[in-house]
């Protein structure tokens, strides 16, 4: 008997060790009903950018250029260091490699992508703010981000030449600067927030006005930041014009992207040309080290609906019955602790990963999955995937084939030279 | 002002045109027996795109049911949760339909719809399931 068990140990251990690694065959055949789910994902299938009507300048060439140069200058900032790309860095996909974002100060949260973020209804982790231009208003008086204010950025504009006339040509007169604090905004510290009370009703809403305005700018530069067709692109063309040529993809690939829509479960979410749903899951993430796990989507919404700059509010330039998704938003318990699907596109490029940049690459991220452990708060969506390591090994070389240069006009990707 | 709601007229009546001679996207019949079709303002329905239904019920051929309530839910039964959006019946149209805003699916695979509505003061449900 004894001598049995050194044989039967190793056929054991080789059996595991093979189960783990050992790729099965026949994964590159495609069912018409998955040919159909894999048309749906390429970037083709993108439909044109969705007009934003909370934003009359959405789609101005002269708002784009103001707000590009608005998204590059340090100067919309207390201290003269950080613009909107310290952090969202064109050659990190407008991201910034670090855990959590860091301006003036360290933020709560990491700093997400931007290229293609115009097609979704909601922005922010927990999705606060419903439009790209109200978004781009938090970060300048956030105190860890830009922590200027409203007023600052008025005496800014009025004080400069190119942008005095870029605002007015495209808002109108700019309100008069003459009276006004040096600074002021109403959720600032105590200095900024007596100046803002000390102003009457009408000359705050004339600002308020005019920080819309900037967001509104910035905004239309941000529509710009479209992905780019990348080999997995490619490799659908090829499955969609039944052709022979050598496939884009590698069969290691190949067999990860069977992972993706199949065992993975990944595109569940992951889905749509952008490979995101734009929507609110919580799978379980941890909290960032040292602090309360976060409510997510279900303090989001309550923030975005009393939001002065949302869709509904005065500064909005839609009609209520445009306001589809913030009027018809949901609220309900299930949203604790859930946070929104960021897209997959450009993912090598834009490590670390999760909300609060928890994991630091694509194989924590895909054991997380396969494990879906019990959430801090709530519950987890996800359920254990049961991959084995040959198949997270594939499921993560099918992600790098989603990298590729930005489908974005050259100059949008440097701060302006014109 | 007039244009917008010259602009909905236009689009209602094209709306309610099209619910009169294309089939409908979904249908069921309620507990009670009433015939519930769904025309979607966008078809064949799809993922990540919000818009409105119109919903038709009928009782046979018997004059159109004149409903004191109609709401929907709707989940994921695989997945424990529901809609992304909260959709509601904002008004009654004129051919005895019911348009429904802020539709919205966010994934694929099997959906759950729960049609709750009450006519004469009796409740009654249909459910529709499907798949994106």
């Amino acid at each position: 008997m004894k001598k049995l068990l050194v044989p039967l140990a190793f056929v054991l251990i080789t059996g595991v060790i093979a189960w783990n690694y050992l790729s099965l065959p026949g994964a590159n055949a495609w069912s018409e009903e998955e040919l159909r789910l894999l048309s749906s994902l390429a970037l083709d299938a993108l439909p044109p950018l969705p007009a934003d009507p909370s934003n009359s300048v959405a789609d101005h060439p002269a708002a784009v250029e103001f707000g590009h140069r608005l998204f590059f200058d340090k100067r919309l900032s207390s201290n003269g260091q950080v613009a909107c790309a310290s952090c969202h860095k064109p050659e990190l996909m407008f991201t910034d490699a670090l855990p959590l974002a860091a301006g003036v100060g360290v933020g709560p949260m990491h700093t997400p992508g931007l290229a293609g973020l115009a097609y979704s209804p909601w922005f922010y982790w927990d999705g606060r703010k419903d439009s790209q231009w109200a978004q781009a208003l938090a970060p300048l008086e956030a105190k860890h981000e830009q922590a200027t204010d409203r007023i600052q950025l008025l005496h800014l504009i009025n004080g400069d030449p190119v942008y005095y006339s870029m605002y007015e040509n495209l808002f109108g007169a700019l309100p008069s600067t003459s009276n006004l604090p040096l600074t002021g905004a109403p959720e600032g510290d105590e200095a900024q927030q007596a100046n803002w009370n000390s102003l009457d009703g009408r000359t705050q809403t004339a600002i308020n006005r005019t920080f819309s305005n900037l967001g509104k700018a910035i905004a239309a530069y941000e529509r710009k930041l479209l992905p780019g067709p990348a080999r997995f692109d490619d490799y659908i063309a090829q499955l969609e014009a039944g052709s022979e040529e050598e496939f884009a993809l590698s069969s290691s690939e190949i067999a990860g992207l069977k992972l993706f829509i199949g065992k993975g479960q990944c595109v569940t979410c992951h889905n749509g040309p952008l490979l995101s749903n734009h929507e609110f899951h919580n799978t379980g993430v941890l909290a960032v080290n040292g602090t309360m796990p976060s409510m997510g989507r279900y303090d989001g919404i309550r923030i975005s609906r009393e939001d002065p700059f949302n869709c509904l509010g005065q500064f909005s330039d839609a009609t209520a019955e445009q306001c589809t998704e913030l009027r018809f938003s949901r609220d309900t318990n299930d949203l604790v602790g859930a946070m929104k699907t960021p897209t997959l596109r450009n993912i090598s490029a834009t490590a670390p990963y999760m909300h609060g940049g928890q994991m630091q690459d694509l194989k924590q991220v895909i054991d997380h999955y396969n494990r879906a452990p019990s959430s801090m708060l709530s519950h987890n969506e996800a359920k254990p995937l049961g991959l084995r390591t040959v198949e997270r090994n594939q499921l993560e070389a099918f992600l790098l084939t989603l990298s590729a240069p930005l489908g974005t006009e050259k100059k949008w990707l440097a701060a302006p030279d014109y | 002002m007039k244009l917008f709601f010259g602009l909905l007229l236009v689009l209602t009546l094209s709306y309610s045109n099209a619910a009169d001679t294309m089939p409908p996207d979904l249908s069921g019949m309620t507990d009670r027996g009433l015939t519930i079709e769904i025309y979607s303002e966008l078809s064949p329905l799809r993922i990540n795109q919000i818009h409105s239904w119109h919903i038709r019920v009928r009782d046979g051929d018997k004059e159109v049911p004149m409903l004191e309530q109609l709401s929907v839910f709707g989940g994921m039964p695989e997945h424990d949760h529901g809609l992304p959006t909260q959709p509601e019946v904002t008004t009654r149209l004129d051919d005895g339909d019911y348009l429904l805003e802020g539709v919205r699916f966010h994934m694929q695979g099997l959906w759950r719809l729960q049609i709750e509505l009450q006519l004469e003061g009796v409740d009654d449900t249909a459910i529709i399931e499907f798949i994106l």
